[in-house]
């Protein structure tokens, strides 16, 4: 992405602003009588500055370059398996999921050496184990 | 001021063998995941932040000291070897580290980055102790107008000196306080912003927010440049004259002046807030060079240029401190990370913390004398072995550290709740970073936030919402006439930059 990358980002905040101004503000900020500063007077002044900063942002980009699409893509699928880690860890556990979680996770980085596999899948969600269980009296998710 | 028995007892607690033993530990891990390359001391201090819960708050603090300045130190091993900093700051001691490396002498640039980083560490912590008491009896004149104003100010600047646009900083600055003023608010205590989430309700939690932001965005970001490839080991070649492998006094005393103005250039740099130590170590590298009888062979092995970049970028660490303990105000991500650490103990830094906690503050500067000292001692005996940390796979590092995470977020945060919110900011830090908004303004505005909007519902308090009383303030209309001169300064700066 070449310099649109700042019109893109800059619309974003545009629109987030007039949305949370017209629209989230009003309706999930509760109203107080009477004190010095509203409970909402603080979120509009800064809806407000995000979206004149995103209009303005719009108007007088940077050069500023991102990743390519496709790096976008990767990230993508990295938050998913994260995000299923965790959904995993609130039905199982963090015992059960966290060597299937460390697995994914280098073997999409690219490790294939069976020492440093077992190293990070087994080794690793066991150190931690013993860290949180037995060294801090804690408890895993 | 501070009473003498108090600064006595504070030192004491310092030097107790628990306190030592964290230090210890946390210069140990500062120095390991400095010489990891994109770990970093900044990450290691997300992480480890949940896991100080059950300690003393000293022990706690001067651990997360430890883990910083070993960071600093251990950052310069990758530099210096392969050329690739394990942190900014070490950017420029790569310049004239890698060369010397190349030359079969890269035991001689380690050690002279250790000591020079060592020297400068020392000479800003030493500043720190003798400076922030006195700030902090004038920073305790300020009501709650000034520090409206204060804070205003350090917007103002922080976003005009942190990234390459004013725009960007400014937005990341509201974005931080916008997800600050989630939860309850601070004058009727009504619900604002929680989307029917009672867990909300107390705020977002702190260790969320920070570890998603600095730690788990960054991971994955380099795991996504990295996919499908391992980093493959580094191959050392070194000289057989033992003279090779040490510095020796004479050259370490041919360094003195070049490190004695690094450490005065990261001194005055850390206490600025927003500037931070990679500039502070590129500035000193382009003084020393441009004060040499001989700039020529800069960049290609010179120890001063070593000494410049390493004096500098660790001197900030000491006077980083110095806005953050009189004013409250963090002047960099580390510092933020160590004002987190003192909320989680129910502690707000700040003018008052050397009346109600002076044992803590002199019990902190006391740690952070004796982390100079591991520092250099660690540093010694370890560089060898964390030249063999360099070449560790990124693949279990990664996957190590985002279990350290969940399971870190997850305690401090009593649940999964605390960890989805987590990769939240991750991905939101993640897209953040990648279309240039410095993450560093966010986090501040984060912190400050609530105290932002308390003071300035105190000051409308006291003024009975007449907002022209703040004309009354000589300290408040200095703060925001230069609020705003420094944002059309910065304006004007960034067209010139634009042209």
């Amino acid at each position: 992405m070449s310099a649109s990358a700042d019109r893109i980002s800059g619309t974003l905040f545009l629109l987030f602003g007039l949305v949370l101004y017209f629209h989230i503000i009003p309706t999930y900020v509760e109203v107080a009588e009477g004190g010095n500063l509203s409970p909402d007077t603080m979120p509009n002044i800064i809806a407000i500055v995000l979206a004149v900063g995103g209009a303005f942002l719009v108007l007088k980009p940077t050069d500023h370059r991102t990743e390519n699409l496709r790096v976008f893509a990767v990230t993508a699928a990295y938050v998913f398996v994260l995000a299923s880690g965790i959904y995993g860890m609130s039905w199982f556990g963090f015992e059960y999921v966290a060597p299937p979680l460390a697995f994914v996770i280098m073997w999409m980085i690219g490790e294939r050496r069976p020492a440093w596999l077992v190293a990070g899948v087994v080794l690793m969600p066991a150190f931690i184990w013993f860290l949180v269980i037995h060294a801090l009296g804690r408890a895993l998710p | 001021m501070v009473d003498l028995s108090i600064i006595l007892a504070g030192f004491g607690d310092a030097f107790s063998l628990t306190n030592l033993l964290f230090v210890l530990g946390g210069v140990v891990l500062g120095q390991f995941v400095g010489a990891v390359p994109g770990i970093g001391p900044i990450m290691a201090m997300a992480i480890a932040i949940p896991f100080t819960f059950a300690l003393d708050p000293l022990v706690a603090i001067s651990f997360l000291v430890g883990v910083n300045k070993g960071g600093l130190v251990g950052g310069a091993v990758p530099a210096v070897l392969m050329n690739t900093p394990g942190t900014p700051d070490a950017a420029a001691t790569a310049m004239d580290g890698y060369p010397l490396a190349k030359q079969g002498k890269p035991l001689k640039a380690t050690k002279m980055a250790l000591f020079a980083s060592v020297t400068g560490d020392t000479f800003s912590d030493i500043v720190l102790i003798t400076v922030s008491a006195p700030l902090a009896v004038l920073a305790l004149r300020m009501g709650p107008i000034e520090i409206a104003a204060l804070m205003i100010f350090a917007f103002s600047v922080l976003a005009g000196l942190i990234g390459n646009s004013l725009t960007k900083g400014i937005l990341a600055a509201a974005l931080g306080l916008l997800v600050a003023s989630i939860g309850t608010d601070p004058e009727h205590y009504t619900p604002r912003l929680i989307f029917g989430y009672w867990d909300l309700f107390d705020g977002l939690p702190l260790p969320s927010v920070a570890i998603g932001m600095l730690a788990i965005s960054e991971i994955i970001r380099r795991m996504s440049q990295s996919h499908g490839r391992v980093q493959s080991a580094i191959v050392l070649t070194e000289t057989d004259d033992p003279d090779d492998r040490r510095v020796s006094w004479a050259e370490y005393w041919s360094c003195r002046y070049t490190m004695l103005r690094g450490a005065v250039i990261g001194t005055i740099f850390g206490a600025l807030p927003g500037i931070g130590s990679t500039a502070a170590a590129f500035m000193s590298y382009a003084f020393t060079k441009a004060r040499s009888k001989d700039p020529s062979s800069f960049g290609k092995g010179n120890l001063h240029g070593i000494a410049a970049a390493e004096s500098a970028n660790s001197a900030v660490v000491g006077s980083n401190l110095i806005p953050l303990l009189t004013l409250g105000i963090p002047g960099s991500v580390s510092a933020a990370l160590i004002i987190s650490a003192f909320m989680i103990h129910g502690m707000q830094p700040g003018p008052l913390l050397f009346e109600t906690q002076g044992r803590l503050v002199y019990g902190l500067f006391g740690a952070m004398i004796m982390a100079n000292f591991i520092n250099l001692w660690v540093g010694q005996l370890g560089l060898r072995l964390w030249v063999k940390v360099v070449s560790a796979p990124e693949s279990i590092i990664f996957s190590s550290a985002i279990l350290l995470c969940f399971v870190g977020v997850s305690m401090a945060t009593n649940g999964l709740f605390g960890v989805a919110i987590m990769l939240i900011f991750a991905v939101l830090g993640y897209l953040m970073s990648s279309f240039g908004y410095p993450l560093v303004i966010f986090i501040i505005a984060f912190f400050l936030g609530p105290r932002f909007e308390k003071s300035i519902s105190q000051s409308l308090a006291l003024t009975n919402g007449d907002l022209t009383q703040v004309y009354k303030s000589p300290v408040a209309v200095a703060l925001l006439v230069l609020s705003v001169v420094s944002f059309f300064w910065f304006l004007s700066r960034g067209k010139e930059a634009q042209e």
